[in-house]
Order: C-alpha cells, then sequence, then structure tokens
C-alpha cells in the first residue's frame, strides 16, 4: 500500500494526463467522424471514396505504428507539435474512423421514408440529414459509440510508447522504482474501470434521452 | 439504386447533377492538393531521396520483415485460439441458469473490457517476474492478448446465443435433449454461423494489438522494423513500410469479413421470405474492442 | 458494420480491383513466408537467432576448452551435450548486440564474445540469443532459460544477490549527446530543470534522477528514437551509453558528445546464481582470450570502428564489489 500512497503524486499527474488526452481526443474523434460519416453518404463520389480510404486506412493500421510514424515523420515534413498533441490528434483521427463507422451503420438504419418525407417538406441533403436523419441515427448509434469511446480510453494507454507519460507509462515508472507491481498495476487498473465506467454510464443517460418515440 | 441511398437522395436532376460534378472538382483539386503538399514537404527534407528508399527494393530487408510478419501471425493465431475458447466459456457462463456462473463471467468480462491491453502486457512483462513467473517472450505477448481478448469474443457469442430464438431451445427441451445438448447440437451451431464475421474483424483487431511486440520486445512485425531501423537508420521509411504491410494484410482480412458477412445477409433474405417474425442476425458487434 | 448498399458501381469496381490486388500480395507474401521460415525459435525471427550455427568461425584462433576443464555433471558439459549456448542477449544494440538482417547475424562486441566462449565449451560458435530486453535478466538465468548473460549487465551488488557475475568484462558509461551547437551543457548537473531524453527501462533514468532531480525525462524505445527525438528538439540532451553515442555521432553529424562519461559501468557475464564451478571456468576463458589478444580484436571489430584509438586495457577479473 505504501508504494501506491507514496507515489499518488506521480500516479495522479498520470491520471490527469490520461483524462486530458482522453477527453480531447473524445472531442476530435467526434467532429472528425461526424466530417467522415458525412463525407461517405455524400452525393459526390470522390469524397465517397475518400471517406472509405479513410476509414479502411485507419481501421487497418495499429493505432501503435500510426503514434511511432506520427511522432517521428511529422516533424520531418515540417510539422511540429509537443508529443502530448501528437498523441491527442493521432488518437482522435484514428477513433474518428471507428466513430464514422458506427455513424454510418446507424444512418443506414434510418428508413428511408424518413428522408424522402424531409424531401418532400422541401429541405436538402443537409437539411434532411441534420434535420431529420441524424437525430434519428444518433439514437441507435449511443450504443456502439459508447463502445468506441472506451475502447478510446483503453487506447490513450499507447501513448506511454511514445513518451507521453499517462497513467499506464506512470504505474510503469513507479513500478520500476518500487518494484511492487501488485498494488501499482491494480491501482492503475481500477482508475481505467472508473473511467471506463463513466462512460458507460454517460451512455445509458444519453441512450435514454435521445430515445425517439415511433 | 435500392433503398439506402434513396434516404438522403433522389435519383438526382439535371441541376443536382451539375452541382455534384462541381462538388467533385471542386473536392478532388483539394485532396489532390493535400496530396502533393504531402509529398512536397517529404520531398524538400529529403525523404523520398532515392538512396533512402532502395534497401526495401531489397530482397533481405524483405525477407526479415516477412520474417516479422511471420512470427506476428503465429502470436496472432495461437491468442486468437486461446481467446475464442476462453471466449466461448465465458459466453456459455454469461447465459447459464446458474447465478454464481453468470456473475463469475460477467465479472471478467467487464473487468478486462475495462482495462488496456497494454497495462496487462506490464503486469506480465514487469509484475509477474517479481512473483517468480517468467514466461518466454512469445507467452508474454500471447498471454495479456488473450486476457483482453477473451472478453471481447465472450461478448460476440453472447450476441449470437442471444440471436437464436427462445423457442428453439425449448424444441430441443421438449424433444428430451438436456440443456447442454440443446446449447451443444441446436443454438451454437446457428449462433456460430451468424458471429463469423464479427469474429473475422475481432481477429484483425487482434492481429493489431500484436504489434504491442514492440514493447515486449518479442520479434514481430513492428519489432523486427524497430530493429532494421536500428541497423539501416532509416526510421521513417522502415515505419512507413511496416504500415502499408499491417495495411495489406488487414484489409485483406477486412474484405473476407465483409464478404462473410454479404453472404449471410443474402441467406438471411432467402430464409426471411419464408420466416417473418425471425429476429434479425446480431449486428456485429462494434468490430474491434481493443486497437 | 452494415454496408451502404447501392452506393455507386463505380466503388464496387474499385473496390473489387483493390481486392484483387490484395489477395494476389497477401498470397505472394504467405508463400515467400512459407518459403524463408524455417521453423525458428519464437524468441527471435526465423533464420536469426540460431544463425550463429551455420556462420563460419569469425575466430578461427579463439582456444578450446580442454576435456579436463568440463567436469562432468557440470552446466558446461550440459551446454557442450546441447551443441549450443543459450545467451540472454539483445538484437537491436549497435555495435554491442546488433542483428545484421542481410546476414541474419548477431554482430557486436558482446556477441563476438558469446561465440568465442561457445566456441571454449563446445568447438565451434554456435549459439542461440534469447532476446530479453526487459528486466528479467535474473529470473531468466535463475529458471535455466539462458545459460549466460552477455548484455551491457552492470555489476552491482544488489543484483549479485540474485545472480553470479564472471568479469568484469568491459568498462562503460553514460554520456551525454546534443544537437551540434547547443551551448550550456557539458556536465550532468546542468540538464536540471531541462528536458532530457532517455531509452524506456535505462540505467540513464536512474541516473539522471540522481543528478538532475528537476530533470523532465522523455524515454522512447530505441536508440534511433531517442537521436531522432534529439534531433526534432523534444529534449535539449540526449544521455545514453557513451560507446552508442559516439556510433550515433559517427553516422550523424548533427550530434556531438560533450564531456567524458559520468558513470562507471563495469559489465559482467550474468551467470546463475550460486554456480562457483561456471563462474571460474568463464573467468578462466576470459583470461585467455585476453592474453591471447582476442577480447583486443573484438573489441576493434565493434567499438573501436568508432572510437579512436587503441583497444584500452580489460578491466581486472574479480575488481568490482559484486564480481
Amino acid at each position: 500500500m505504501d508504494a501506491l500512497l507514496g507515489n499518488l503524486p506521480a500516479l495522479w499527474e498520470g491520471l490527469l494526463t490520461t483524462l486530458r488526452l482522453t477527453l480531447l481526443a473524445f472531442a476530435g474523434a467526434s467532429v472528425a467522424g461526424v466530417l467522415v460519416a458525412t463525407a461517405r453518404v455524400s452525393p459526390v463520389p470522390v469524397l465517397r471514396a475518400a471517406g472509405t480510404v479513410y476509414v479502411e486506412t485507419l481501421q487497418n493500421i495499429p493505432l501503435l505504428v500510426l503514434l511511432i510514424l506520427a511522432v517521428f515523420g511529422l516533424p520531418e515534413i515540417g510539422v511540429r507539435a509537443g508529443l502530448f498533441t501528437t498523441a491527442v490528434v493521432v488518437i482522435a483521427l484514428y477513433q474518428a474512423a471507428y466513430v464514422a463507422e458506427a455513424l454510418r451503420s446507424g444512418i443506414n438504419a434510418v428508413p428511408a421514408g424518413q428522408g424522402e418525407a424531409a424531401r418532400a417538406l422541401g429541405l436538402g441533403f443537409a437539411g434532411s440529414l441534420r434535420h431529420v436523419v441524424l437525430p434519428q441515427a444518433l439514437a441507435t448509434v449511443v450504443q456502439p459509440l459508447g463502445t468506441v469511446f472506451i475502447m478510446l480510453t483503453m487506447n490513450t494507454s499507447l501513448a506511454a510508447a511514445v513518451g507521453v507519460v499517462e497513467l499506464t507509462a506512470a504505474a510503469n515508472r513507479v513500478n520500476l522504482v518500487e518494484a511492487r507491481p501488485i498494488p501499482i498495476f491494480v491501482g492503475a487498473g481500477l482508475a481505467y474501470m472508473l473511467l471506463s465506467s463513466l462512460v458507460g454510464l454517460a451512455t445509458g443517460v444519453l441512450q435514454r434521452r435521445l430515445a425517439v418515440p415511433r | 439504386m435500392s433503398a439506402g441511398s434513396r434516404l438522403l437522395f433522389d435519383e438526382p436532376g439535371p441541376r443536382a447533377r451539375r452541382r455534384t460534378r462541381v462538388a467533385t472538382l471542386v473536392s478532388a483539386l483539394a485532396l489532390l492538393a493535400l496530396a502533393a503538399l504531402a509529398v512536397r514537404q517529404f520531398a524538400a527534407n529529403g525523404q523520398l531521396d532515392a538512396a533512402r528508399w532502395q534497401p526495401y527494393a531489397t530482397w533481405p530487408m524483405w525477407r526479415y520483415l516477412l520474417g516479422g510478419l511471420w512470427s506476428t501471425f503465429l502470436a496472432a493465431v495461437v491468442s486468437a485460439a486461446l481467446a475464442m475458447a476462453g471466449g466461448l466459456l465465458l459466453a456459455l457462463g454469461r447465459v447459464s441458469h446458474r447465478p454464481a456462473l453468470r456473475w463469475a463471467a460477467g465479472t471478467y468480462v467487464e473487468v478486462v473490457r475495462t482495462v488496456p491491453a497494454l497495462l496487462l502486457v506490464y503486469v506480465v512483462l514487469f509484475g509477474l517476474p517479481r512473483y517468480g513467473l517468467d514466461l518466454p517472450l512469445f507467452w508474454k505477448l500471447v498471454v495479456p492478448l488473450s486476457v483482453s481478448n477473451a472478453a471481447a469474443f465472450a461478448e460476440i457469442f453472447r450476441a449470437g446465443i442471444r440471436s437464436v430464438d427462445r423457442g428453439q431451445t425449448e424444441a430441443g427441451l421438449a424433444v428430451g435433449l438436456t440443456r447442454g445438448q440443446a446449447m451443444r447440437l441446436i443454438v451454437l451451431p446457428q449462433a456460430a454461423r451468424r458471429v463469423l464475421p464479427s469474429i473475422v474483424s475481432q481477429s484483425v483487431g487482434l492481429l493489431k494489438d500484436t504489434s504491442l511486440g514492440y514493447v515486449v520486445s518479442y520479434a514481430e512485425l513492428l519489432y523486427s522494423g524497430r530493429v532494421l531501423a536500428n541497423y539501416n537508420h532509416l526510421l521513417i521509411q522502415t515505419y512507413i513500410v511496416v504500415a502499408l504491410v499491417y495495411l495489406v494484410v488487414n484489409a485483406s482480412l477486412s474484405k473476407l469479413a465483409r464478404g462473410l458477412e454479404a453472404r449471410q445477409a443474402g441467406a438471411a433474405r432467402r430464409a426471411a421470405t419464408g420466416d417473418a417474425g425471425r429476429p434479425a442476425p446480431p449486428a456485429a458487434p462494434e468490430a474491434a474492442l481493443h486497437a | 458494420m452494415i454496408e451502404l448498399r447501392g452506393n455507386a458501381p463505380a466503388s464496387t469496381r474499385t473496390r473489387r480491383a483493390a481486392l484483387t490486388v490484395m489477395t494476389t500480395l497477401s498470397a505472394l507474401s504467405l508463400a515467400t513466408v512459407a518459403a524463408c521460415s524455417d521453423g525458428g525459435s519464437a524468441a527471435v525471427p526465423p533464420g536469426g537467432g540460431d544463425a550463429g550455427a551455420q556462420a563460419a568461425d569469425p575466430y578461427p584462433n579463439a582456444p578450446v576448452a580442454a576435456a579436463s576443464d568440463i567436469p562432468a555433471g557440470s552446466v558446461m558439459e550440459k551446454i557442450k551435450k546441447r551443441g549450443e549456448l543459450l545467451v540472454g542477449g539483445s538484437l537491436d544494440a549497435p555495435l554491442l548486440s546488433q542483428q545484421n538482417p542481410v546476414t541474419g547475424q548477431v554482430e557486436g562486441f558482446d556477441a563476438d564474445l558469446g561465440k568465442m566462449l561457445a566456441k571454449y565449451i563446445i568447438g565451434k560458435p554456435s549459439v542461440k540469443i534469447v532476446n530479453s530486453a526487459s528486466e528479467t535478466r535474473e529470473a531468466l538465468l535463475s529458471n535455466g532459460t539462458v545459460d549466460v548473460v552477455f548484455q551491457t549487465y552492470t555489476i552491482t551488488p544488489e543484483r549479485a544477490e540474485q545472480v553470479a557475475f564472471a568479469g568484469p568484462y568491459y568498462v562503460s558509461g553514460l554520456a551525454i549527446a546534443v544537437k551540434k551547437g547547443t551551448t550550456g551543457i557539458a556536465k550532468p548537473e546542468d540538464l536540471d530543470g531541462k528536458t532530457v531524453i532517455a531509452g524506456a527501462n535505462t540505467p540513464a533514468i536512474p541516473a539522471i534522477k540522481k543528478l538532475a532531480p528537476n530533470a523532465k525525462i522523455v524515454t522512447f524505445g530505441s536508440d534511433p528514437e531517442c537521436v531522432q527525438a534529439l534531433k526534432q528538439d523534444r529534449g535539449v540532451a540526449y544521455v545514453q551509453d557513451q560507446s552508442l553515442l559516439v556510433a550515433d555521432g559517427k553516422s550523424d553529424p548533427g550530434l556531438q558528445v560533450v564531456g567524458e562519461p559520468f558513470t562507471t559501468d563495469p559489465y559482467g557475464i550474468g551467470l546463475k546464481h550460486g554456480d562457483d564451478q561456471m563462474k571460474s571456468f568463464v573467468n578462466g576463458w576470459l583470461k585467455k582470450i585476453q592474453d591471447a589478444g582476442l577480447w583486443q580484436e573484438a573489441w576493434k571489430r565493434s567499438i573501436g570502428t568508432v572510437v579512436q584509438g587503441p583497444a584500452p586495457t580489460p578491466p581486472a577479473i574479480g575488481s568490482v564489489p559484486g564480481s
């Protein structure tokens, strides 16, 4: 227990970094995911193709590889950003592919008649997507999106491999000094579980509030 | 044009077609400009020099990387087999009529689902040896991956089992089968077929997870890339090549998953014409839980 | 994942074309993998670790132990019967133990000494390297996964409670590298309050913490990554073993090693705890190759390619607490 308590400041710092990583990547993945999903269902073939290529590429390369490539490759082509910033952007873009796929299957689950009715009322592509299709799609995708966001929370731990001292890296460093793995790693695991269950809780609340009565 | 696209747009008229053409042109130009900018930046920084790529036109580099890929496959296949076996047991536990079993299996899934695979790797790598359990490198990668993916597979199998109509089990019991027999002979075969696409996509996720071998220093594809980069100092080129290999392999596997899914959707449609009340096959539960 | 059916025929066509390309490629890669895989051990890539067995003897003059030196029932006899020395080492430590992907050979100072020890016991330089980059070498030795450890294994009294050390066979130390043109960094104390790069799980981390407690340490997994990070200004200095830094400086003129090593790390040959018989056997071998000039030759072929001057005098065997 002392190993845990004596190093609380270091672990707490790590937890805060994980929280910041998670929240920022969360926001980024949501925005980018909506954009990619829109591109994939748009009437413009080039955009659809670009969306498909994006999703296929990002989903099929391990996040760890993307992180290493971005951290060491981007400065070489003149893009200089801190480790934390790079990690946030890469995780956000990676998870955006999963958010986009969840959204797309939600959009496809909306009956075609809904879109036809929206157009009959004079709404265009953007209008019908925003006012009619997306609100219904969102209700069905809350659950899959929640899973994607739990996955995102887990994945922030990979930032440890590119020098970001988040919770996993902090736990590992403390363990190297203290050599008391059980309390340290169990503590870190509990923190992750807490984070994920918060996401799960939020998902549940959202799902009830977004439910569209049919 | 089928039902899917009618949701968002009708068959376009002349004006809409013109608009689409303009948008096509604009977005194509924008994407090209983006690609050109990236290439220009790479070239300006000397990353496209032939000398920097030449090693990857030689066989020994590829032989080495393919050796790594082989180890990746090995780790992925063994982890998948263990995780699926564990997942099946957990799923059966979760639908069992014994509360203790349900509770134990449920707890395992809920706990493991919310702990990062990397943390589990660290436990096996740095934690267990302190208590005298030092696994060979291969197992240091495979054990944590199996432990974490078992939870994901359990959820997939459970969704499959649940998608089989209750009446099927009841009919089995009515003709005198035991619970176990009904599960084994009636429910599981149907469930297995329905969850096949999800299993393949989860396996892609697992194959991506094996890149944690980089942390364990098990010589899979990514770690082989690291040894290569150490040797030839071509960090960026090496990791780009590694990324492309992952992309080709995983995209082929994902393709396979989609092919299976399409075949099943066809089969389900055919079946549905005779049985309207039948529940739809489970929506692929969230492709992959982990990276 | 539900497909958006009936998108546009064009995308289906491109998909199909992409599929063909991908399947061909993957079939190709599978075929090549099958062709070149030789059932290598799980610990190292195929054709990698056990390549030492097929290779020509790099040190034809290296000594072979007399039969009377290998008593019945000893670990040496077990190794000789097995026909292969199991060495805990690295594949990615340039100059010391780095795998050459072209030949599959592991090259460097540590690797060459391992081959010579194998030859001394078995009669041929037959080595299998078990990659043990993690902090678990004590366990590998105690449960018999490896016979010896050649891996920049610094002798300390704490470690000597869990393993036996022959040697020391080499003395190295941590040094500081900066980007060329950096001023104001000459000794470890200058790093206080600055961002410093170090390899993950290397002895550099505790050393920096001790001498520059307010330094912010950023860690990366491998040496080239650390070099790249230094060049990209992710830290003002990079702390690593001096010989490695010198090698990095040779291949990258943008790097500069400042000052002398600020630690003294005597490397030992890790053996199973309490095996005094093997320890004196290995120490005897070390003395022989030092007297024959083979130690110096191995140094010249590896570290000597980047460090100027003649080979240093090897450290006296048993001169360090813990050895």
